[in-house]
């Protein structure tokens, strides 16, 4: 790379990054040591050549990232690929791209980081593997509910409202409507309205043109025509001022909209799926929220309902939580001391299924020794809720006279000091069944 | 319509793709700022050969081949991501129609230049022959059949 000195050089090949960087004709001048390491070529045999024949991606050519930065005028990043390795295994990567020029701003280069997510990927396919639909791990009804919904509407359209408490998986579930849609191949954009200002937010959603405001050095496109024939979710679209609200209604209603400092009506054509923690009624009697524009995003509403209300769930989460920490911290902790299962279950989640999964991993990360995790290793605030393992069986025994098959599980539960791994072994049932089944006969402790 | 900034990478990008009616549109305004830029005119050649603008192409053509005709020749396909040999390819499987066939041997007499001196010299005498009295395809015409003497001379000298 011309003007490049031996201290970035170190620098650079300190990165476990690949950083390559291409001429004005896509010829690669520079190559870093995880580039070498990614690609298995040496920097000898990919500088000088075109980037196409050395990273041999599938977004070279008509998605080439780099073209996408000098079409945009803005930098991209995680913009995901699949590059090859000179042995001819195909390595998925996460790349991000920029754009070099000269002093009068001519584009005379461009700059490629990407980053090998094969370890990732292996760890995301493992834990949709493990789970119900599409990465989504529930049991409870209220959320077979869902998933049932997301099935039948997998072929409309239709925007969908999205409203739950924060930690709920909002996210997930707009990243199941989209994978189970008729969009599913086109573009899907994501949008977090609460972090920019309502003028930026103007500027990301349709764009701008060239002098639009200061700092508007060139046209750019907004998210919604990088969407067009797509899927954009618009997470906690509640944030929005009213102003906003109505340039969304409009191209809820007509497709149709302006780029900032433009008056040339532009038309897509996008499925909106918005999301909110809000209560939305609420905000709408405050005047906070159109109403009209309720009703334009609500034709499919989906509450999310908090984890303390499907607690059936927790015991499937902790256990796909413990096998996704076990894939990344790459250690065989495979089982939870049902006392700290137990302190779980009490808990009431106020941060729902992020706390719990956060939680998991505090606990994960103080598990060093052992292959269990205790209930001495979950949080302070946790620990309060965990249940002595050697509490004496007779403080469970409810009040309520027990049917034939409480009797008996509860029979099978005391000859095992109310051990729910080993009652469950000797039943030849799943721990959580077993846990399902004392919560159904009242066993519960 | 969607403006995009035009930029001769991005003209090369589009190139890199094949997409050569994008590539065209790209190059031409780089060649704008770039006039005399000898690059730019030998990849918006084959671009305009490929989106049937042969005339425009041909102009191109005849000024880059008057400037320095081994430019052109020395085009290397894969130093320069030259695709003109799948291109003649694909243009000798087309027979010519009588309305046509100067056009076409004018495009591939162009494409020829690329990876072929002698069949591009061929190219353009049928092409001076389909059309006698166009002088401009005669220059060309001689110019390339001189350079290909020369290109004889030279090798018997060398022999």
């Amino acid at each position: 790379m011309p003007g490049i000195n031996e201290f970035t050089e170190n620098i650079l090949d300190s990165l476990s990054e690949g950083v390559i960087t291409v001429d004005k004709n896509f010829k690669i001048n520079y190559y870093n040591r995880a580039a070498e390491t990614i690609t298995g070529l040496s920097r000898h045999e990919a500088i000088g050549k075109f980037c196409k024949y050395v990273l041999n991606s599938d977004a070279c050519t008509a998605r080439c990232p780099i073209a996408a930065v000098l079409r945009r005028g803005a930098s991209m990043f995680d913009f995901n690929a699949v590059v090859s390795h000179a042995n001819g295994m195909r390595i998925p990567v996460k790349m991000n791209a920029s754009v070099l020029t000269n002093p009068d701003g001519e584009p005379i280069g461009g700059t490629l980081t990407f980053r090998d997510m094969s370890a990732i990927e292996y760890i995301q396919e493992q834990l949709v593997h493990d789970s119900q639909f599409h990465g989504l791990v529930a049991h409870s009804k209220s959320m077979r509910d869902i998933f049932s919904l997301i099935e039948e509407i997998s072929d409309s359209p239709a925007s969908v409202l999205i409203q739950g408490e924060s930690g709920t998986g909002k996210e997930m579930i707009a990243n199941a409507i989209q994978a189970t849609s008729s969009r599913k191949t086109m573009p899907y954009i994501k949008v977090n309205c609460a972090i920019f200002p309502a003028q930026l937010l103007a500027s990301e959603l349709f764009g701008h043109v060239k002098g639009a405001f200061t700092g508007a050095m060139r046209d750019r496109q907004g998210r919604f025509e990088l969407a067009d024939k797509g899927t954009i979710l618009l997470d906690e679209v509640a944030e929005m001022t009213l102003e906003m609200q109505l340039h969304l209604l409009r191209i809820l209603q007509e497709g149709t909209f302006e780029r900032v400092g433009e008056s040339l009506t532009r038309r897509v054509n996008v499925r909106v799926i918005a999301s909110t923690n809000k209560n939305i009624q609420k905000a709408i009697t405050r005047k906070e929220f159109r109403e009209d524009l309720f009703y334009r995003l609500n034709v499919i509403p989906i509450h999310v309902p908090p984890l303390r209300e499907r607690k059936e769930d927790i015991p499937h989460l902790v256990r796909h939580f413990m096998h996704k920490y076990s894939l990344i911290y790459n250690r065989n902790i495979e089982d939870i001391e049902d006392g700290a299962l137990d302190a779980c279950l009490n808990y009431n989640w106020p941060g729902n299924v992020r706390e719990l999964e956060n939680n998991i991993e505090y606990a994960f990360a103080r598990t060093k020794e052992e292959s269990v995790i205790r209930a001495n290793k979950l949080p302070p605030h946790l620990r309060g809720n965990a249940l002595q393992p050697d509490t004496p069986p007779d403080d469970a025994a409810p009040a309520a006279p027990l049917s034939a098959e409480a009797r008996e599980l509860a029979k099978q539960l005391q000859q095992h000091h109310w051990n729910r791994c080993e009652t469950a072994r000797a039943l030849g049932i799943g721990r959580t069944t077993l846990w399902r089944r004392m919560k159904t006969l009242g066993l519960e402790k | 319509m969607h403006s995009e900034p035009l930029s001769e990478m991005l003209g090369n990008q589009y190139f890199m793709a094949r997409n050569y009616a994008a590539a065209a549109v790209q190059l031409q305004g780089a060649l704008e700022k770039h006039p005399t830029s000898k690059a730019i005119r030998r990849r918006l050649i084959v671009c305009h050969t490929q989106t049937g603008m042969i005339q425009k192409a041909f102009s191109l053509f005849r000024s880059l081949v008057k400037e320095d005709v081994d430019f052109i020749i020395n085009t290397d396909p894969v130093d320069d991501d030259c695709p003109c040999q799948e291109l003649v390819r694909e243009g000798e499987c087309l027979s010519p129609t009588a309305e046509t066939s100067v056009d076409f041997y004018i495009k591939m007499g162009m494409l020829w230049l690329f990876c072929d001196l002698q069949r591009a010299v061929e190219c353009f005498a049928r092409a001076a022959a389909a059309s006698p009295g166009d002088q401009a395809v005669l220059e060309i015409s001689q110019l390339l059949t001189k350079r290909l003497k020369a290109s004889y001379s030279s090798k018997i000298t060398n022999h």
